[in-house]
């Protein structure tokens, strides 16, 4: 069929910020939808905030509740999120409790109320919960034929009066197979609450939705006091990606490493700091973001290990002022440390932060913390979803700039741990040395994917005006092992009579 | 007297239709029983009063009827603890229309 002869399904916002997204466009109108799930998942909750986006006068909606939560029990608790407008109760958002026509009269009589119900108010919106505990009532005795009559009387009769519909239940997985229920359903939203450790995690499903194409896989969610806000598994993938014309460099604010990278980070890449405890990695990425801030180029930083005061304070010790840009909305500076944290969650923090202050940099400080702060589930992906994370972000233009803890040995040289080096397009190495009794510190740039650079292994100080860069150790050899040994000595063994070829 | 024990009958019919949608019959019926338990400690004129199985009042007499406010104060009560005082005085605009100053009364509640 062409386009213009095809039915539009107009879509319905669900009114949880990120869920539209996961649904292809939003909600189908007139779909006739089961939200399932375990105890406490958030089904309540997210039928609610349906209701209050959508609702109005002349198109009510109606909340059916059987033999489950009461109503006044939900109005209680439900009140507490910021989406309830105690404006719209009994206007726009009608509560009909039916639990004494299911004892009385069974499904039909449940049937029948609703059907008056609706016929009189005419909504736009019908939920019934619990459904589960409907069927339940007569699923006994060979009643399965009455149930699926009864399930498809309802789905005919509020498809019929234009009523997109949402049929609330616990289900478990087991029972999706053969149940009628599943089979009408238009879209089959399901919720998950899943315990790993001393942490939960709340993840959704769209296992079915007619008439478009949703984001297949598991998306987490989180409930505040705003209610539910999905985290779409495809965040920041789907949009464009931004083309550079020309490389632009950026300033890390320290001359000397500009140099040794070909005048700077190419704009748009992940540049990984990688270095032992003390080194100077967090002192590189503040000198980086306050380069930025210089520049006209506003920042985020999202840091892990201190908080934005603890951040700033520390800056100020270098001579570098972040208060005044945080102060003029120029840098955010990102705290989070929930330890039930997902990747997608803290995409979206960032998004919202690029979108508050336009950011064209951003720090993440560091990739350890970062990690420690995930749901222990979510660091078995750690990689996969960084990997997501950086090209989503680099995508929309940001140059980011990661630090990473690395264990020293003195032996070899590591660039990084995790396997992650291949996410990033540039890395520089930091590392102690030990030097004529003293410990030295000395950096060197290991990768630059768009261009070429120093291959130089220097020395650096940390002063109280930020990192100094000094001259190349030229009179040692093994530098990267940790351990160097000084040339001459290398040359007289070299030449010694003594020496065994 | 005979308005009186009308007044107080009808003040529960009113007040138990949106109960009664909200929280069903059952839901209505022990919420007046709760609200008569509470009255009845208050002002034990009340002792002859009882809550039937339809959630009707029985032994309503017009002595009875003279402490009938206390029992729907303690319903009211009931609700707010509940529902909040914001709810209640909504679900109540809408069984009286006419009610006095209830939207100020909200309103300065909340500005406070």
């Amino acid at each position: 069929m062409n386009e213009q002869n095809r039915v539009k399904i107009n879509q319905l916002p669900t009114g949880v910020p990120g869920l539209d997204e996961i649904l292809g466009g939003g909600l189908p109108e007139f779909s006739f939808n089961i939200i399932a799930g375990s105890p406490g998942c958030g089904k309540t909750t997210l039928a609610h905030q349906f209701m209050f986006a959508n609702a109005t006068e002349l198109r009510p909606a109606l909340y059916f509740t059987v033999l489950g939560e009461p109503a006044m029990k939900m109005l209680r608790y439900q009140q507490q999120f910021t989406f309830f407008d105690a404006e719209k109760l009994n206007k726009s958002v009608r509560f009909v409790n039916l639990s004494q026509e299911l004892v009385e009269r069974g499904l039909q009589g449940v049937l029948k109320e609703i059907s008056q119900q609706v016929e009189a108010a005419s909504p736009s919106i019908v939920v019934v919960d619990s459904f589960r505990t409907v069927l339940r009532s007569e699923m006994h005795d060979g009643k399965d034929m009455a149930v699926q009559t009864f399930v498809q009387q309802l789905a005919l009769l509020l498809t019929s009066w234009e009523a997109t519909s949402f049929l609330i239940g616990e289900y478990s997985e087991s029972e999706l197979r053969d149940n009628p229920v599943f089979t009408v359903a238009d879209g089959l939203l399901w919720l998950f609450q899943q315990v790993d450790r001393n942490s939960v995690v709340r993840k959704m499903q769209v296992m079915k939705l007619r008439g478009q194409a949703s984001v297949p896989g598991l998306h987490t969610f989180r409930i505040t006091e705003a209610g539910l806000q999905a985290f779409s598994r495809t965040l920041g993938l789907l949009g464009q990606r931004k083309a550079f014309r020309s490389v632009k460099r950026l300033s890390t604010g320290i001359p000397a490493l500009d140099e040794m990278m070909g005048g700077g980070v190419p704009e748009g890449d992940s540049l990984l700091i990688a270095g032992s405890s003390g080194t100077g990695k967090s002192l590189m990425a503040t000198q980086f973001l306050a380069a930025g801030i210089r520049a006209g180029e506003p920042g985020i930083a999202a840091v892990f290990e201190e908080r934005p005061n603890e951040y700033t304070a520390r800056a100020s010790e270098f001579g570098l002022d972040l208060q005044t840009p945080l102060a003029n909305g120029t840098l955010e500076v990102i705290y989070l440390r929930p330890l039930d944290l997902s990747v997608d969650e803290m995409m979206q923090e960032i998004l919202d932060a690029v979108k508050r202050t336009g950011a064209k940099r951003l720090v993440i400080d560091s990739l350890a913390g970062f990690e420690m702060a995930l749901a222990p589930s979510f660091r078995v992906d750690f990689r996969e979803s960084l990997y997501r994370m950086i090209l989503a972000l680099t995508g929309i233009g940001i140059t980011i700039l990661s630090t990473l803890e690395m264990s020293e040995t003195f032996t070899e040289l590591l660039f990084s741990s995790y396997s992650i080096s291949f996410l990033t397009d540039d890395i520089i190495r930091m590392r102690y040395v030990e030097i004529e009794g003293q410990l030295s510190q000395i950096m060197m740039v290991v990768k630059m994917r768009r261009g070429a650079h120093s291959r130089e292994i220097r020395q650096y100080k940390i002063t109280t005006d930020g990192i100094v860069i000094g001259e190349r150790f030229r009179n040692y050899v093994d530098l990267i092992t940790g351990i160097p040994q000084p040339l001459a000595s290398m040359r007289s063994e070299e030449f010694s009579p003594n020496r065994k070829i | 007297m005979l308005v009186d024990t009308h007044a107080l009958r009808s003040v529960c019919d009113k007040l138990g239709r949106p109960l009664t949608t909200l929280a069903g019959a059952a839901g209505f019926r022990s919420l007046l029983t709760r609200a008569l338990t509470l009255a009845k400690q208050e002002s034990p004129v009340l002792c002859a009063l009882e809550v039937q199985a339809d959630g009707s009042l029985g032994g309503l007499n017009a002595e009875v009827a003279q402490s009938g406010a206390v029992l729907i104060a303690h319903l009211i009560g009931l609700m707010i603890t509940f529902i909040g005082e914001s709810l209640t005085l909504r679900l109540l605009h809408d069984v009286w229309l006419d009610l006095p100053d209830s939207s100020k009364k909200l309103e300065r509640n909340e500005a406070r």
